[in-house]
């Protein structure tokens, strides 16, 4: 099949942006492609959308494609461009301009009404381009499912109208502009034209747009209360796993890059997490009749979770920090007060104070406790691997930045 | 369906070929910059191939075609419910659009549904009379283009009143807070809008008073170790900036990160959140600051 800058499906393209876009030093051989084709159709896709934000370099290991960008510096996730980029067949484009001209003006046709319109419109042409009334059908049918047309039946007919817009899109330019990048699916804000150019976004994890679809799957059977199956690629690139739960709540990280969907377990009794980016397809199965009992569960459950870590006996461990901070760093509290998720700030004397928390997995805060270095008198945890970690990890540091000066020690 | 051609680039610039060819005003030279414009780098080919060839027969040979009206197409069940849902956000208070339309459509989703669990606490106040006042004051100033007053307290207190011209407003999802990014001359503002305390429209501005000053950036260069996971973890969580990954061995990567330098504390304590699996090379002056952290802990822990 001769190559395309569009695509049918958007999973194999799912994987290969996410590859370009967040590691970037793989060589062409590496690529889990069928075969070297296959590697090359990809890229020169993701360079025909994205080209201005490509780069590469060259290696003894041959040539290493990547997407850099910084997101603070564009309007826009360039990443929705691939979601532009579905393939059509010639009787789509062509059926899809002549149907919405051909009910422009708010008349109701019948498909057969409809089919004439187009034998009329085709007539222009001298090229012959056939048009049977079975494929016009299929087509309103299809345009009827997203929203495009509505029918009605009168006597034996079924009639198709345009759906009516009574929407006042020049209200929203500036809306549209802002939540197509702040807002869950913002993909679906680039569909619309109508966005102003205002705004500009920091820490801006524009990856999180190659998991839409499974999002709005995922969205869908929340709301529906329904049992999702999902197909999950094992992140050591073993075989991928079917995990059967019921959704409650999509969990997203403004610090991580990261997004998962919270259910609960059915093998395991218990609310677990999945990472979207892992999520390869999702069915939606019945209806859940016990939904707000799993939600209970949540509610306590969400009370003593850090993120999205039970540790692996779901113990609570208890954590204390003892932070030091000098005169005019009052900033250290606000810090403190406005980055913790859990847990008292208690303040020991004009120098000092004590951060305290009961959490599931105080592993988990490792990172955190690690951007008070240079502040921290004292660290304690129920789980002593916990400290452990975080005072090994400092006496590396200590030899990792001596130096010949010996300036850390 | 979230993945469909009635979304598509394609599709997008057809509408407007299609425009320029019901109002009489299509040539080859207006079809080839729409195509260039607004669609893929390779549609230059696709797109004008199959309407000449008459594969998509919509143009006639004199760029005429037999639609009677201008294309337009209506929104699609997706897009209502996804701007329903966007009158759940707290945020919509800022853009107040009208709602009208919407009135029985069912939301894409709640806000509920999704939790921030490592967002700051101390967002800015959506629901405050006197911010959304402002925000609306800065989004007319940027439509119009013209210069702003603004009176706020900067970070120690201290109360201020500059002149400036509004470039934009950025928001960041960690911190919920937006700020006001604003030129003239060499110098660059940045206002964090929960300090406005009160905004006034000023003159229009001439296009070169904004100016050419471009945020100061620097770049860092790190060696990452492959344990716990740390590949991974650190190219996802540095993914928004631009970066440049290298392996040097099977275990062994070498980052370079662009950042501004007004982020420069702020990279400092993320690069140091992932302790011994990450050592900055370069430059000195960044190596500098993490080694005056650690001395400061070792300080820190004498202190028992």
């Amino acid at each position: 099949m001769a190559y395309s800058e569009l695509i049918k499906s958007f999973s194999r393209i799912r994987d290969y942006m996410r590859q370009f876009y967040v590691y970037g030093f793989k060589s062409r051989e590496e690529y889990d492609a069928k075969s070297a084709r296959s590697y090359d159709n990809e890229r020169r896709r993701i360079e025909s959308w994205l080209g201005e934000y490509m780069s590469f370099h060259q290696s003894r290991d041959g040539k290493h494609v990547f997407l850099s960008v910084d997101s603070r510096r564009i309007p826009s996730d360039p990443l929705y461009k691939a979601f532009h980029a579905k393939s059509f067949t010639d009787k789509d484009v062509t059926l899809h301009f002549y149907i919405l001209d051909a009910l422009a003006e708010g008349e109701s046709l019948t498909a057969g009404q409809i089919t004439d319109r187009l034998e009329a419109y085709l007539s222009h042409f001298e090229t012959p381009f056939p048009m049977d009334e079975s494929t016009v059908r299929k087509k309103l049918k299809e345009y009827e499912a997203l929203g495009l047309l509505q029918s009605e039946k009168q006597g034996k007919s079924l009639y198709y109208r345009r759906s009516t817009d009574a929407v006042k899109l020049e209200s929203w330019a500036d809306a549209l502009a802002f939540f197509s990048e702040a807002a869950p699916l913002g993909v679906i804000g680039s569909y619309f034209k109508e966005r102003s150019d205002h705004f500009r976004f920091k820490h801006h994890y524009i990856l999180h747009a190659l998991d839409s679809e499974i999002l709005l799957k995922l969205l869908d059977a929340i709301s529906q209360h329904r049992v999702v199956e999902l197909l999950i690629r094992s992140s050591r690139g073993k075989d991928d796993r079917v995990r059967t739960i019921c959704p409650l709540k999509i969990y997203c990280s403004t610090q991580t890059g990261r997004q998962y969907i919270l259910g609960y377990s059915y093998i395991g009794r218990h609310p677990v997490f999945y990472r979207l980016d892992t999520i390869k397809t999702v069915t939606l199965g019945s209806e859940e009749k016990q939904y707000d009992k799993y939600m209970g569960f949540w509610e306590k459950f969400d009370q003593n979770l850090w993120g999205v870590s039970t540790g692996a006996e779901h113990n609570i461990d208890h954590i204390e920090m003892t932070i030091r901070f000098g005169p005019g760093e009052g900033f250290i509290l606000q810090r403190l007060n406005r980055e913790k998720r859990h847990g008292t700030v208690e303040i020991i004397d004009e120098h000092t104070c004590r951060f305290s928390a009961d959490v599931y997995d105080a592993s988990e805060m490792l990172p955190w406790l690690r951007t008070f270095i240079g502040r921290i008198e004292k660290l304690e945890c129920s789980n002593r691997n916990v400290a452990k970690v975080f005072y090994d990890d400092l006496k590396r540091m200590y030899e990792m930045y001596g130096g010949d000066d010996d300036a850390v020690s | 369906m979230l993945f469909h051609e009635v979304y598509g680039s394609y599709f997008r610039v057809l509408e407007d070929i299609l425009c320029h060819a019901a109002e009489g005003t299509l040539t080859g030279r207006v079809l080839t910059a729409l195509v260039q414009e607004k669609a893929f780098a390779e549609s230059g080919l696709s797109i004008p191939g199959a309407l000449n060839s008459g594969n998509w027969p919509l143009v006639d040979a004199n760029c005429g075609t037999p639609l009677r009206h201008a294309p337009t197409k209506p929104l699609t069940t997706l897009q209502r419910r996804w701007m329903k849902a966007l009158l759940l956000d707290p945020r919509i208070a800022l853009f107040a659009p009208s709602a009208e339309g919407l009135e029985d459509v069912e939301p894409l989703f709640t806000p509920d549904t999704f939790v921030y669990f490592d967002r700051y606490a101390d967002g800015d106040p959506y629901d405050d009379e006197t911010y959304i006042a402002c925000f609306r004051l800065i989004l007319q100033a940027l439509r119009e283009k013209r210069k702003l007053r603004v009176r706020f307290r900067g970070h120690t207190g201290v109360r201020h009143s500059i002149v400036c011209i509004p470039l934009r407003i950025e928001y960041s999802p960690k911190d919920d807070k937006f700020r006001l990014l604003t030129a003239g001359g060499a110098k660059r503002h940045v206002i964090n809008l929960g300090r406005v305390r009160s905004c006034e429209l000023l003159d229009v501005y001439a296009p070169e008073e904004a100016g050419t000053a471009k945020p100061r950036t620097r770049e860092v260069t790190f060696l990452l170790r492959d344990e716990r996971n740390a590949l991974e973890r650190v190219l996802l969580h540095f993914s928004h900036l631009e970066k440049e990954t290298v392996r040097l061995n099977e275990h062994t990567y070498q980052v370079a990160l662009r950042y501004d330098k007004e982020d420069e504390t702020e990279l400092l304590i993320r690069i140091l959140s992932f302790g011994p699996v990450l050592q900055v090379t370069a430059p000195d002056s960044f190596i500098g600051l993490i080694r005056e952290r650690l001395q400061r802990q070792r300080r820190s822990e004498g202190c028992l």
